[in-house]
C-alpha cells in the first residue's frame, strides 16, 4: 500500500508581482516588417498599460510540464510527446485513435490531463466519407491571467536592430523592437483536485494515487520554474532580467476556491493575508528565495485532494 | 419544483485580472467581449460548479429544476475597459495536416468594482446554492478568473442590472446605454438532457438569443479600447 506522507490540497492560487527588466515576452505582432508591437491593455481606471498574454505563459508551462513528466516516466500521448499544442485533438484522425475516450486520454497523458484538450464534435458526411464524432473535452486545471504592468512602474525603450532579409538582394533591414521593463501583476490558479479526473462529471479516472502525485508535483515544479526563469517570446536575444518577486500563495485544503486578488492593488498582500483560515493557508513572500522555499514545501508535502463530489460516485 | 418561500441571494465577485466572455454570434476570428456574463452563462456555471460540489445526481434531481427557471439578475462591475487584442490562431488542414497561422482578434475586459449575481431560490435550497455561488471561479473563458467575496440575502438593484430590451422601460432613453446580444435558456421547462450536451455532448441548441441593455455608458474611447461606466437606468433623464 502507498504510504501517505503528504497532505491533500484542493486548489492553489498565486497572486504575484513580478519584476522583469528589458523583455519582450508577449507581443501583439508587427506592423508588416519593421516594428514589433507590444501588447497593450486598457485598465478600468482609464490608463493603458503593457500586458503579457496568459496564452503564452500557459504554452510554456505545458512544454516544461511535458519535460518533467517524461523525466519521471509519467505517460504522455503521442501528440504531447511531439509537443503538438493540439494535444489529444491531434490524434483523433489516426486510425488507432478513432474511438478515443475521455478515460483513455486522461489516463494516458499527464499534459492532456493538466492542460485540458478539446476534440470538437463532427457531423457525419452525407456521402458517408466521414463518420460522426462526439465532442471530448476537459478544462485546463491551470489558468493564467494576463500579466499587467503597474502603469506607474513601467517603462519602454525602442531599440533599433538589424536583421537579414529573406534573400541576398534584400540585404540588411532595420527593425524597431521594444524592450519593456516593469513590475507586473499576475494571477495563476491551479485546481489540483481535478488531477486524473473527468471534470465534467467529476469522476475519478486515474485511481493510482502515485501517478496523480507525480503529475501534481511536475505541475508545481513547472510553475515554479516559469516564475523563476521567465519564458515567452523573443527570449533567445531578450531573456529578461528577473529583479523581484513578491506575493501570496493561497492553498485551499478542502472543496472550495483559493482566493484571488489583483496584485495591481498596493495592499493585495494585506487583503489576502486577512483571509487565512483553517481551510485556507496563506503564505506570503517578498523575495525569490522565500518563494522557492514555499514552493519546495508545496511540492514535497502535498498531494491532490479527492473532491467531495467523488463520494457521490460509485 | 418547490415554489413556496422564495428568497433572493446575491453573490459578489472580484475579477482580479482580465477576462473575456464572448458576445454570442460574434465570430471566433473577431470576438467581442461582454462586460459581464449573460443569464445562460450564469445558469451553466451553476450546473458546472454544482456538479463539482455535489455530484451529477444531486444537481440533476435537486438543483437543476430551480436553475433552469429561477429569476436571475446581473449587475456589472462599476467600470469595465474593453481592449481588442490580436492573437495567433493555428489551424491544421485536415487532409495535409499542414499547420497554418492566422491573426484573430478577441476583446478582453478589465474591471474595477464588484460584479453581483442575484438569484431567487427556495429558502430550503439556500445553503447548497450559497455553496455553489461561492465556488464559481470563472465566467466565460476558463482563464477569466473570478473570486466570490461575499454572499448575502438581498433584493436585486434592478436599475443597475442588465435587462432584456423588450422589458426596458419605454420612457427612458436607450441611446447612451451599452447593448448587445445575450443568450438565455430557451424555456424554463427545458430538460436536463437538453442542457447537459453543452458541457459534454451534442443536441439541438437549448439557448435562445435576445437583445439586452446594460446599465453601462461609454465614458471614453482609447485607441481600439473603450471604457464603460455603470449608471442606473433611471439616472439618465430624457
Amino acid at each position: 500500500m502507498h504510504e501517505q506522507k503528504t497532505s491533500p490540497i484542493y486548489e492553489v492560487s498565486f497572486n504575484v508581482r513580478v519584476a522583469w527588466q528589458a523583455h519582450s515576452l508577449s507581443n501583439a505582432g508587427n506592423n508588416g516588417s519593421n516594428r514589433v508591437l507590444p501588447r497593450r491593455q486598457l485598465l478600468a481606471d482609464g490608463t493603458e498599460t503593457d500586458a503579457m498574454s496568459g496564452n503564452i505563459a500557459k504554452h510554456y508551462h505545458a512544454a516544461l510540464l511535458a519535460e518533467y513528466l517524461e523525466a519521471v516516466g509519467s505517460p504522455l500521448c503521442p501528440a504531447c510527446r511531439a509537443r503538438d499544442g493540439r494535444r489529444a485533438a491531434a490524434l483523433i484522425d489516426q486510425a488507432a485513435y478513432r474511438n478515443l475516450t475521455i478515460d483513455q486520454i486522461v489516463r494516458d497523458c499527464g499534459v492532456c490531463d493538466t492542460h485540458g484538450f478539446l476534440v470538437t464534435a463532427k457531423n457525419a458526411a452525407s456521402d458517408g466519407t466521414t463518420e460522426a464524432r462526439q465532442r471530448l473535452s476537459k478544462h485546463s486545471l491551470i489558468e493564467f491571467s494576463f500579466a499587467l504592468a503597474l502603469p506607474e512602474r513601467h517603462a519602454e525603450t525602442v531599440q533599433l536592430v538589424t536583421r537579414s532579409g529573406d534573400t541576398k538582394e534584400e540585404g540588411q533591414m532595420l527593425m524597431k523592437m521594444t524592450a519593456r521593463s516593469g513590475e507586473y501583476a499576475l494571477c495563476v490558479r491551479y485546481k489540483c483536485a481535478g488531477m486524473g479526473m473527468d471534470t465534467d462529471k467529476w469522476k475519478l479516472i486515474v485511481d493510482d494515487e502515485r501517478e496523480r502525485e507525480r503529475r501534481h508535483s511536475a505541475t508545481l515544479k513547472a510553475l515554479r520554474d516559469g516564475l523563476l526563469s521567465p519564458q515567452g517570446a523573443l527570449t533567445a536575444t531578450m531573456l529578461p532580467h528577473l529583479t523581484g518577486l513578491r506575493g501570496v500563495i493561497a492553498v485551499c485544503a478542502s472543496t472550495g476556491r483559493a482566493p484571488l486578488y489583483s496584485a495591481l492593488q498596493e495592499d493585495f498582500i494585506a487583503h489576502l493575508s486577512a483571509l487565512a483560515s483553517e481551510s485556507c493557508r496563506i503564505s506570503t513572500f517578498e523575495t525569490i528565495e522565500e518563494f522557492h522555499t514555499h514552493m519546495r514545501a508545496l511540492i514535497e508535502t502535498t498531494r491532490p485532494a479527492l473532491p467531495a463530489a467523488w463520494e457521490h460516485h460509485d | 419544483m418547490e415554489m413556496s418561500s422564495l428568497t433572493w441571494l446575491s453573490a459578489s465577485y472580484h475579477l482580479p485580472a482580465t477576462y473575456s466572455c464572448r458576445v454570442p454570434m460574434s465570430s471566433i476570428a473577431s470576438a467581442r467581449a461582454l462586460p459581464a456574463p449573460g443569464p445562460a452563462t450564469v445558469r451553466l456555471a451553476l450546473i458546472r460548479t454544482g456538479i463539482e460540489a455535489f455530484g451529477v445526481e444531486y444537481v440533476q434531481s435537486d438543483l437543476f429544476p430551480h436553475i433552469r427557471a429561477m429569476p436571475i439578475h446581473i449587475r456589472p462591475p462599476e467600470r469595465v475597459a474593453l481592449t481588442s487584442h490580436v492573437l495567433r490562431a493555428y489551424k491544421v488542414e485536415e487532409k495535409t495536416q499542414e499547420t497554418n497561422e492566422a491573426p484573430i482578434t478577441r476583446e478582453v475586459a478589465h474591471a474595477e468594482g464588484l460584479m453581483t449575481i442575484y438569484l431567487q431560490v427556495p429558502a430550503s435550497s439556500r445553503d447548497p446554492f450559497s455553496q455553489v455561488l461561492s465556488m464559481i471561479g470563472y465566467w466565460g473563458q476558463a482563464s477569466s478568473l473570478a473570486w466570490c467575496t461575499s454572499i448575502e440575502s438581498s433584493m436585486p438593484a434592478t436599475e443597475e442590472c442588465v435587462t432584456p430590451l423588450r422589458l426596458f422601460k419605454s420612457h427612458l432613453p436607450l441611446r447612451p446605454f451599452f447593448s448587445c446580444i445575450l443568450s438565455e435558456f430557451r424555456d424554463p421547462n427545458i430538460t436536463w438532457n437538453d442542457v447537459m450536451p453543452l458541457i459534454g455532448g451534442r443536441s439541438p441548441n437549448p439557448l435562445h438569443l435576445d437583445v439586452y441593455v446594460w446599465p453601462l455608458i461609454e465614458k471614453a474611447q482609447h485607441g481600439s479600447g473603450k471604457l464603460l461606466v455603470r449608471q442606473a437606468f433611471s439616472a439618465v433623464q430624457e
